[in-house]
Order: C-alpha cells, then structure tokens, then sequence
C-alpha cells in the first residue's frame, strides 16, 4: 500500500498527556514528512515559540495539534490568542479531545466561524492522520 | 206720678247693662240702653227718632233673614249681623223680643244685641282644626280614635277604619278592635297596653301587627294616650298609622345590614373604609385583629398613626391617587410595617367610593395577607436555587467524569490499535509501558473521582466544634518535613479558644490543602511566609488563609480557579484536585469559600464556615 507523503515544513503538537502525544507523533510518521514537529505542555508554551518565530525564527507551523484541557492556558485561550495575530501564511488547527461535552462542540462551530485558519475539530480515540488534517482542501473550487 | 215713673223706666233701660233698644212698630228708635247705642256709635241726645233699618244698613245678616223680617214681629228671633271682612269683622247676635203694652197690643220690638266676635272666631278657629286634623290625618295617613270609659264607645276616624279595611259605616267596639290584632304577641300586648292605660294612665306607642278585615297582615304603630279629668281617666286618644311598608323596608335594611356586617366581619380579609382625609370610618374585625386593637381605637386613625412613616407615606399616597383619578387599585402588592416593625405582605385593593351626588366621599380598602404565601414562595425559590445548583453541580461532575473516563480510554484504544498493527518488538515494548502508565492514570482519576463522590453524597454530616489553633497546629506538624525543605513561614494567628463547627475530616483537608497550596505556588524570589487568621462574624466563623506567592490573574482565572484539574502554573506537584476538593467540602458544610490575589504579590482564600443552627 503506497499512501503519499505529504511534506511539511513544520508542526506544533499542545498537549499535555504524553501517550496523546505519542500517539499523534506515531500517526504522523506515515503520512508527514516533517523535520520540524515541536510538543509543548500548555497553550502557553506553544504561544510564546509561535511568537518567536513570527519575529522571524523559524517557519510558521503549517499544522498544529492543539488539547482542550491543559493547565495554565487551554486549548481556548491559545485559540482565541492565535486569531489575534496576524499570520500570513496557511495554518491547519486540528482541535483534539476527549470531551463529549455539546458545548465543547458549539464552541469550536462558533470559533470555526471566525478564524482565519482551517480548524478542525478531532474526538478522542484517534487512529489516523487524514489528508485533510494536513493541508487545506478546497471543496468549493 | 205716671211721668215720674215714665223717666224712672226710661232711666232704669238707660242703664241696662245688656245693650236693649226699644223700637216702634215703624222701626224708628223708642229708646236704648247707652250700651246699645254706644254698639252703633250714637250718642243719646241724637237717637230717638232714628230709623234702625239705618242703622243696620252697613251690618250684613249672616243666618239668611233680612231685618224686616225680624222687626215688629209677634215671634221673637235671633239674627247674627257682622261688620267687616275676615280677621277684623265685628259679630253681633241680636234678639229680636216683640214689645206689648199693658193692652198687650203689639207695639214694637225689643233688640238685644251682644258682641259675639270672640266667640265666632273660636268657632271658625274650631273648624279649621277640625278640618287640619283631617286633612293631617289623610295626609300622613295617621288615623286617631278616642274611647270614652263611661259610655264605652270608641271612636274611629276614617283613616283609622281605611287602614282597618273597614266601610265608613262601621262602628267599632272596643272586642272587636283587639281582635283586629293577630293572635298572639300582637294581640295580647295591645290587650295589656290598652288595660295598663285605663287602670294606671300609661300612655303607650307599640308596632304590632293587625290583620284587616280583607284577611291581609299589616304593621301598625297604634299609640294611646289616657286623657285625665280630676286625677281621673275619662278618655283615652291615640292615633293608629299604617307603617306595613316602612317596616318590612327596615326589616330588608335591617337584614342586608346584618348581612354585610356578617359577611365583612367573618370574610379572612382586612376590610377598611376612609373618608376623603385618609382617616378610616369603618374596620372589619380581621383589621381589627391585625392590628390588635379594637374597633373604637382604630376609627378615626390614619395610616401615619398606624404604621411607619415610609410605609404609611406609600399607602396615603395611594389613597390620593385612588381618589383623585376615580380609578381603583386592584391587587397590588404591598409591604406595610407597623410601628413596631412588624412587616406583612398584603394584596390590597383600594376603590372610590361616592356619595349621592357622585362625588368621592372616601375609599374601600380590602387587604389580603399574604405573608404566608410569600414565604412559601420564597422558601420555593431557594429550594430552586439550591436544587438547580446541585444539578449544575451534578452535570459538571457528570461532565468531568466522562472527559476523564473518556480521555484514558481514548488512549486505550489508540494504544491497543498501535499494538496489534505494531510489528517491531522494541516498539510493542514502549507501548506496553505506555498502556501500563495509563492504566495508572485511569486508577488515580477513578481514586480522584470517588474521593469527590464521598464528599458530595456523605448526607449526614457529622460536624462538632473544634479548636482551629490547634488544628492548624497539627497540620503544621505533620507537614513538618515538607514545610522545612521549602523554609516555610507559618503564622498561626487564630485565637486560642476559637471554635468552629466542622466535619474533622473536612478540616483537616481544607487547612492541609491550603496551607500546601501555599507552599506549592511560592515564589521563588521570596522566602514564603503563610499567615492565617481568624474570627467570627455574625453566624459565620472566616479562616483566611494568605501567602507571599505567585498570585494568580483572577480576570483571566477566577471562574477556574476552584475547577477540577485546572493548574495555572507550570508546577510538577500541580494535580488541579486540591482546591476542589476544598470547595466542595466546605459547601458540603454549608459554607463557602473566596479568593483574592494580586499576582507576584501572594494569594488569600477566605474559608466561611456556617455556624448557624448548631
């Protein structure tokens, strides 16, 4: 079975569950083709690297894997920070978690809404990284 | 002789007394007593001679017959002539006697008049009384009757037989009267009455019933008055009057009055009416009641001698309103404090009230307490309040167990799915720990959830009092080792003797929580220090728990801060359990907890136990 790998320039991966983290990091591997793929703990972390490479340190990630509940700031508030930046380049948010709760859900609709990037939204368990949650698919054209 | 015994006549009729003329046959004036001339205005030098048609002629005969038909006559007659009209005419009665000589031969008249004016005008003022009685009695329909005791007869006028429904002809007797009355009470008072006024002249005045002689039952106020002669009754006068109408109209008034009384009196709402100064005229007895005061001490009042001044003020401006627009108030809520500061809620209607004239003459007030339902309502309330924070509380707990649950199954999955597709062996390895640690994860959350269960379902709190200061002190030393690696300052303010009524346990969790919580968010350019105080407010006793750490950004975190795995700070030892364990023992105690912080300057929780109904 030969699947395309899909090159990409950088991932940031915010979750603080390491086997969440293993597993996307494991998933990734046959589908990505990726020298630059970046964990960070919290929202926090993940934000202040973002900014830093803003300032013209490193490529924007193309993709990023971002936890819902995580201390110190959440998967929201790191949301809610990126859309306020003004990023040129394409980025792919694949929202990952294991709440079941419908105003999670609601949320991430009204959220989808507004932001600038793609964003998906993924439920815990995940067993695959899909084409889509790597580049941007343009049904409408 | 005979001419001495001539002026001895005519001198002797000179000086009669009764006024006596002698007048021929040709009715020329023989002679005159100086009184009858003195009647006609003649002196007596100018008299004799004189012609009496003359003198009559400006006197008019009122019985018919002409003064020739009297003069000269064999027959003696009485003719009344009168001067004048009305009120000022002069009466005389003149007698005409025929004059005989010794021959006893017609020679003349004699006249005799007299003045008789008094007399006619008692006369005429007889007739007009007898006439106004009638016409009093007719018109007030009041009839009267007489008895005279030595003949025994009654007399009835015609109003009094009109009401009797008898004909005009009828003559009563006294058996027959009484038994005009009906049989029993009636009967036999009037018997009694009638009886006590002829032996012991007791006048009397009854309502009795009659039936008349149409078969028909009639109210009648018969009344009786013993007239006396010499200490003596002769007669006895009383008047009779038909007051069927009036007394079944009052009897009606009478009943719907004792109706309304009866019904305003007993209904379970506060009845009240004021006149147009906002002073009440009429109270019921449940006004009366609600202000434990009579009727005689509430009439009279105003709201201002009745309630406070505020609560007054509302009411009399809402009795003004009422009688100013015409327009009445119908159920509003009010809240009226009595002097004594006694509040109650009342639904109270106001509506103007006029008089004949449509003019507003006051106000009706009608006042339901609806204390009771208030608090009923309120109580209501609460326990919506609290249920629907339980269930808040229960959904969040639902949803925390489920994302918990979920996420370590989740990796489960993921992770059994890695081993069955996984072929190298070192990798298998590494997935092999990996479902071992979440398996360990998957125990501490289930640990972590049931410790939480315990406290929300444990219904029958145990608390007794226990002394904080030494609570904390214990605290202290079992934490000993822990607080001396990180040097921390404790500062046990709180009084020696303070008491607070609290689940041991609880206790023991919330101060250890706290004073951990502290040391674990220290900051590291200061040596920590954690102080607590306490003291008792009112129903409550406050710990309060300070430290000279990290703070916290409340903005950003206070609606978290007390949330299930929610850290705020990249800290090893963070599990984001401490502090909600902590919330929900203390509310599990009925009390609360608070937070404020400034961050790098330190953090307090405020702790409030509920002291109440121990």
């Amino acid at each position: 079975m030969c699947i395309l790998m899909k090159k990409v320039s950088s991932i940031f991966i915010v979750d603080d569950d390491p086997i969440t983290v293993f597993g996307i990091r494991k998933m990734l591997k046959p589908v990505a083709l990726c020298d630059d793929i970046q964990i960070f703990q919290n929202g926090k972390e993940a934000l202040d690297a973002l900014l830093k490479r803003l300032d013209g340190e490193g490529d924007i990630p193309e993709v990023i894997f971002l936890d819902i509940n995580m201390p110190i700031m959440d998967g929201w508030d790191f949301l809610e920070e990126i859309m306020a930046l003004d990023i040129k380049e394409k980025v792919i948010i694949n929202m990952i978690t294991s709440s079941i709760d419908p105003l999670d859900h609601q949320k991430w609709n009204e959220a989808k809404a507004k932001c600038p990037y793609v964003l998906n939204f993924k439920n815990k368990p995940i067993f695959k990284i899909e084409p889509s949650d790597l580049e941007c698919i343009h049904l409408a054209s | 002789m005979k001419a001495v015994e001539r002026i001895a006549q005519h001198y002797l009729l000179k000086q009669l007394p009764t006024a006596t003329a002698l007048v021929g046959k040709d009715g020329t004036l023989v002679d005159a007593s100086d009184s009858w001339l003195h009647t006609f205005g003649l002196c007596p030098k100018d008299a004799m001679g004189v012609a009496v048609q003359e003198l009559f002629k400006e006197y008019d005969s009122s019985c018919g017959k002409s003064l020739t038909e009297c003069l000269g006559k064999s027959k003696a007659e009485t003719c009344r002539f009168h001067k004048g009209e009305n009120s000022s005419a002069q009466w005389y009665e003149s007698t005409f006697t025929p004059w005989y000589d010794e021959g006893e031969n017609l020679i003349g008249s004699i006249i005799q008049t007299i003045n008789i004016t008094e007399e006619i005008q008692k006369e005429k003022k007889l007739d007009r009384m007898i006439t106004l009685l009638k016409t009093k009695s007719e018109v007030s329909k009041v009839g009267y009757w007489e008895y005279e005791i030595e003949t025994e007869k009654l007399f009835w006028c015609d109003e009094t037989k009109k009401i009797h429904k008898v004909p005009a002809s009828f003559t009563p007797k006294v058996n027959e009267a009484i038994t005009f009355y009906k049989q029993g009470y009636s009967r036999n008072k009037v018997s009694m009455l009638f009886h006590k006024a002829l032996q012991e002249g007791t006048p009397y005045s009854e309502k009795l019933v009659i039936i008349t002689a149409e078969g028909e039952e009639r109210w009648v106020r018969t009344a009786g008055k013993p007239i006396k002669q010499n200490g003596e009754v002769v007669k006895l006068f009383g008047t009779f009057q038909d007051i069927h109408e009036q007394v079944l109209t009052e009897l009606q008034t009478k009943e719907s009055q004792q109706l309304l009384t009866t019904l305003i009196d007993n209904i379970p709402l506060n009845v009240f009416i004021k006149d147009t100064d906002f002073r009440k005229i009429l109270v019921n007895k449940a006004e009366c009641d609600y202000f434990s005061k009579n009727k005689e001490e509430l009439i009279g009042k105003t709201d201002f001698d009745l309630f406070e001044k505020e609560s007054a003020k509302i009411s009399v401006d809402e009795d003004m309103e009422v009688m100013r627009s015409h327009k009445p108030m119908i159920g509003k809520e009010t809240i009226c404090v009595k002097k004594n500061g006694e509040t109650t809620h009342f639904l109270t209607s106001k509506i103007p009230s006029f008089d004949l004239d449509g003019k507003v003459n006051g106000l009706i007030g009608i006042s339901m307490d609806i204390s009771g339902l208030k608090k009923k309502e309120d109580q209501m309330r609460n326990l919506i309040n609290v249920t629907s924070l339980q269930n808040k509380k229960l959904i969040n707990f639902a949803h925390i167990v489920s994302h918990n649950l979920r996420s370590h199954t989740a990796n489960f999955s993921m992770l059994l799915k890695f081993l069955t597709n996984e072929e190298d062996e070192v990798e298998k390895e590494r997935i092999v720990t990996m479902l071992s640690d979440a398996s360990d994860n998957l125990m501490e959350t289930l640990e972590d959830l049931n410790q939480i269960v315990d406290i929300n379902t444990n219904v029958s709190l145990d608390k007794k009092p226990l002394n904080l200061h030494q609570n904390i002190e214990r605290i202290q030393k079992n934490l000993s080792a822990f607080l001396g690696k990180h040097k921390v300052d404790i500062q046990n303010n709180v009084p020696k003797d303070l008491l607070v009524q609290s689940v041991p346990a609880y206790l023991d969790s919330i101060i250890l929580n706290l004073i951990t919580n502290g040391v674990k968010y220290r900051s590291a350019d200061r040596k920590p220090i954690i102080s607590i105080n306490a003291q008792k407010q009112n129903n409550t006793i406050v710990l309060s728990v300070s430290d000279n750490g990290l703070g916290i950004n409340l903005e950003k975190y206070g609606s978290k801060i007390f949330g299930m795995y929610k850290t705020f700070h990249n800290n090893r030892e963070a599990r984001g359990l401490g502090l909600y364990i902590v919330k929900n023992q203390i509310e599990a105690m009925g009390g609360s907890i608070t937070v404020n912080s400034e961050v790098d300057k330190g953090t307090t929780f405020n702790v409030y136990f509920n002291e109440e109904g121990q």
